[in-house]
């Protein structure tokens, strides 16, 4: 677990979040909120005062708003739950809400996309607090008026706040402004069926560092899992994807569409994203592939299908491929334009056969004069390469003799198919450890 | 995984075993604590064989309950008291676990007896045992890793053995016994009743099932550990149901041939001394200390993750004590003040006791209405939402210790 934010949260978001104003800022707003905890089985009342029922919970819709607005009330009237539209509101305090007429249609609530139940829903359920980087519950949330609709302003997640809530009375429902958390600031996972779209929140975990996320990720279930995914840039999903553990993955794939699994795979490294391919069930595997690109798909299918001991599986497709008669202009373009991706230390050099000659490192290119032709720098030392059927063990000794930081993996036909980069071999190894670790372990109980 | 040359197909089925194992196995043993094999030690000393099945019945349950408990963590990821609170609200969750915590520190409070009189038996004073066990069990869980605690536990739990072996050394009649466990036979006495209630009681112990299921999630089991984590929980409820019943057949054989009554597990070990031979006193003495120091490592550490759980910061056995302050804290309140409490000289531990008992009886029942709600809401529990047949089972058995936990409270006030 990640330590708790040393400074005040709200300072620490002001910076994530970049400069735009926080609602919770603003004097009137700070006066005027509402705890949800206290309001629910308060009166709902008629203009004219006469009581309709007792409130049971509050519905707001998400969209793009930073601050979800009330789209709705859930009233008990008599035995049965009543919706009333959030339109009707008149009035809204600690007490009691009032209604601006005299007369309202009590419908069936029905769950509508995108919008959630505050109480049921949220209340006491798990959010992400991006910068502490924990799961936490939300003690009690937040009303107030802002841009003529009233809106989810805050969350409180102190302790304090909940334990307030035990107390009957007004004494439960009063706000501890100073623990209340700007809204926007928070990741809230709780959704009826949409999804939760707060765009600053997004902008806070983007932040992340993929391995926290990865822990993050791994502290939530089912739902909130989900929901946490679907929140985040594919790009940054399928980084924090990696840093988790096997089974763990294994468990979240499940939970996935194939449709979001495949884009979320096809955004892993190659070598990576067939590692978890290969450990899912035939079926499921399939449906994943179904939802690729045929390009990406035919690429992971290849992987998969090497066994994970052997240079096959182990490598990464990624490298860059240039032709011996190309210039080195022409080689440093390709470069350029694949920067995002860990594979820019230089280019790998074939034949008009498509045979591997050479690799070419990227200083090498730099030394040399732009309409130069990659054949007049190749030259010794040649790189390493392997079969696709090299053993792992074999592999790590042309590592150790070499000391280069990558092998060139190649076919029957001698055509380079991948590379193993010194972070692929240590994956291996530790998966490798893993499982000897894991024999011990139980050798010994 | 599944790929690594160096392990055959049976030797990963054993290792992914061995993996997820602990749980059921641990909280399942962890049932067995002093108070338990007391309640054992007078049924059998008591009834003799008559009322096995009551034990059996027990750990039915037990298997049951446990299976849930487990699952609902392992799909949920959360504890028991922060789903109270996320289901049933701030006071339902507060209450449980306020109640939990009281019924805490009095079960650990009759941990440390049960150590201080095993100590006794060997003659060490309870002024040494107490503050070393006390010691040695809060180093043993805050100190070291999840892994290496789980190994600890596995050992302790060897202790049971003892039990075993004193069963077969008493000489029961094979035949009564297995009379007891297939007739449900009971006199209808406000004795027999009791006994009846007490065992179902100390066997489906509230922090049990708080703790499996934490256990679970600490654990970071996933829903395809689910499978083996069903053999785990039903390998710990056997053992605990097997224990069980050699600790009520010792008894029987020897104490109820002879009419000798016991009022608690020490006095059945000093009584077992001239009839099975002398060093059936010593397994049964070391039978105790070892049920006192699981239990005695598992309550605080259970309360500790209840407490964790209920303020919506979940913490975990590998976190330090800078990073969870309040489950380290809440440790070494729960140890510190049992331990204080069993070495104040003339200190009300005969109340202590009853009252621990009779908190834990009324804990049980919303504890278990809670789970049945849990078990059955598919928004929490998904695919792995109770079935109509689960659901009618959790039912009967709610009825059944509903109506035993009546029972006993009417008996204990009246």
């Amino acid at each position: 677990m990640k330590k708790p934010p040393v400074k005040s949260i709200n300072t620490v978001a002001k910076r994530l979040v970049g400069r735009s104003e926080l609602a919770l800022q603003r004097k009137n707003i700070r006066e005027s909120l509402v705890s949800v905890a206290g309001l629910i089985g308060r009166p709902v009342k008629y203009q004219g005062g006469n009581e309709i029922g007792r409130l049971v919970d509050v519905v707001v819709r998400h969209g793009e708003d930073s601050y979800p607005p009330v789209s709705g009330l859930i009233v008990k009237v008599g035995q049965s739950k009543s919706f009333i539209d959030g339109a009707r509101i008149a009035k809204l305090t600690q007490n009691e809400i009032q209604l601006s007429s005299a007369k309202v249609d009590l419908t069936e609530f029905i769950r509508r996309e995108g919008e959630s139940l505050l109480d049921a829903d949220v209340l006491d359920h798990q959010i992400v607090d991006v910068n502490g980087l924990r799961v936490v519950r939300s003690s009690d949330l937040y009303l107030a008026p802002l841009d003529r609709e009233i809106r989810v302003v805050g969350v409180d997640i102190s302790f304090k706040a909940f334990i307030r809530r035990i107390f009957p009375g007004a004494l439960g429902r009063g706000p501890i402004p100073e623990h209340v958390i700007d809204w926007s600031n928070v990741a809230s996972l709780a959704h009826g069926s949409g999804v939760v779209r707060s765009t600053q929140s997004r902008a806070a975990l983007g932040q992340l560092r993929p391995a926290d996320l990865a822990d993050l990720i791994e502290d939530l279930a089912g739902r909130e899992r989900n929901a946490l995914i679907e929140m985040l840039d594919p790009d940054l999903a399928a980084d924090a994807l990696e840093e988790m553990e096997d089974d763990e993955l294994q468990g979240l794939l499940r939970g996935l569409s194939a449709q979001r699994s495949a884009e979320l795979i096809s955004r892993m490294e190659p070598d990576e994203g067939a590692e978890v391919l290969r450990d899912l069930d035939d079926d499921h595997r399939e449906s994943i592939f179904m939802e690729m690109d045929v390009s990406v798909s035919r690429q992971l299918r290849k992987l998969v299908e090497f066994d994970e001991t052997l240079a096959g599986g182990i490598m990464t497709s990624h490298m860059l491929i240039t032709h011996e008669a190309d210039t080195v202009a022409s080689a440093l373009a390709l470069l350029v334009e694949h920067r995002s991706r860990d594979i820019s230390d230089g280019v790998v050099v074939v034949d008009a056969k498509g045979k591997l000659l050479d690799h070419i490192q990227i200083i090498e290119l730099i030394a040399a004069k732009p309409s130069a032709t990659l054949s007049s720098l190749m030259g010794p030392p040649y790189p390493t390469s392997v079969n696709l059927n090299t053993r792992l063990d074999e592999v790590i000794d042309e590592f150790a003799n070499n000391r280069g930081s990558s092998i060139i993996v190649v076919d029957e036909k001698n055509k380079p198919v991948g590379r193993i980069l010194a972070d692929d071999l240590v994956d291996a190894l530790a998966s490798t450890s893993d499982t000897q670790g894991f024999a011990q372990g139980s050798g010994a109980l | 995984m599944a790929s690594k040359p160096s392990l055959s197909p049976k030797k990963i089925r054993i290792a992914a075993f061995l993996a997820v194992m602990g749980p059921g196995l641990i909280a399942g043993l962890s049932d067995n604590d002093p108070a338990g094999i007391t309640t054992y030690s007078v049924l059998g000393a008591e009834y003799g064989y008559q009322l096995l099945w009551v034990l059996v019945a027990s750990m039915l349950a037990l298997i049951v309950l446990h299976d849930l408990a487990a699952r609902i963590g392992v799909v949920t990821r959360q504890g028991m008291i922060g789903l109270i609170r996320q289901k049933y609200g701030a006071r339902s969750g507060t209450l449980s676990a306020g109640a939990l915590i009281l019924a805490n520190v009095g079960t650990m409070t009759a941990e440390f007896a049960g150590i201080a009189a095993a100590g006794q038996l060997f003659g060490f004073s309870k002024y040494i045992t107490v503050p070393v066990a006390a010691i040695a069990v809060s180093f043993l869980v805050l100190r070291n890793t999840f892994s290496t605690v789980e190994k600890v536990f596995f050992i302790i739990s060897a202790g049971f053995i003892a039990y075993i072996i004193a069963g077969f050394m008493a000489g029961p009649d094979w035949g009564a016994a297995a009379r007891g466990v297939l007739i449900p036979t009971i006199p209808f006495t406000q004795e027999a009743i009791f006994i009846a209630t007490a065992t179902i009681g100390t066997t489906l112990a509230p922090w049990g099932l708080a703790f499996i299921q934490s256990y679970a999630v600490d654990k970071r089991l996933t829903k395809d550990d689910l499978k083996l984590l069903r053999v785990d929980v039903w390998t710990g409820s056997l053992l605990t149901g097997v224990i069980g019943f050699f600790v009520v057949v010792t008894c029987a054989a020897t104490l109820n041939k002879q009419g000798i009554q016991i009022n608690d597990a020490a006095d059945a070990a000093r009584a077992l001394e001239p009839l099975a031979g002398s060093m059936a006193k010593e397994l049964f003495a070391i039978g105790l200390i070892g049920a006192a120091l699981l239990a005695a490592s598992i309550l605080p550490l259970s309360t500790a993750y209840s407490v964790s759980d209920l303020t919506g910061r979940p913490a975990a056995l590998d976190d330090s004590p800078k990073e969870a302050p309040l489950f380290y804290l809440t440790f070494g309140l729960i140890t510190g003040i049992s331990a204080v409490l069993i070495l104040i000289p003339g200190a009300p531990l005969i109340t202590i006791l009853v009252v621990t008992q009779i908190l834990n009886a009324i804990l049980l029942l919303p504890l278990l209405i809670y789970m049945y709600g849990i078990a059955k809401d598919e928004r929490l529990m998904g695919e792995f939402v109770a079935t109509r047949t689960m659901k009618t089972i959790y039912l009967i058995i709610i009825a059944v210790v509903g109506t035993a936990i009546s029972c006993m409270l009417w008996f204990t006030i009246n």
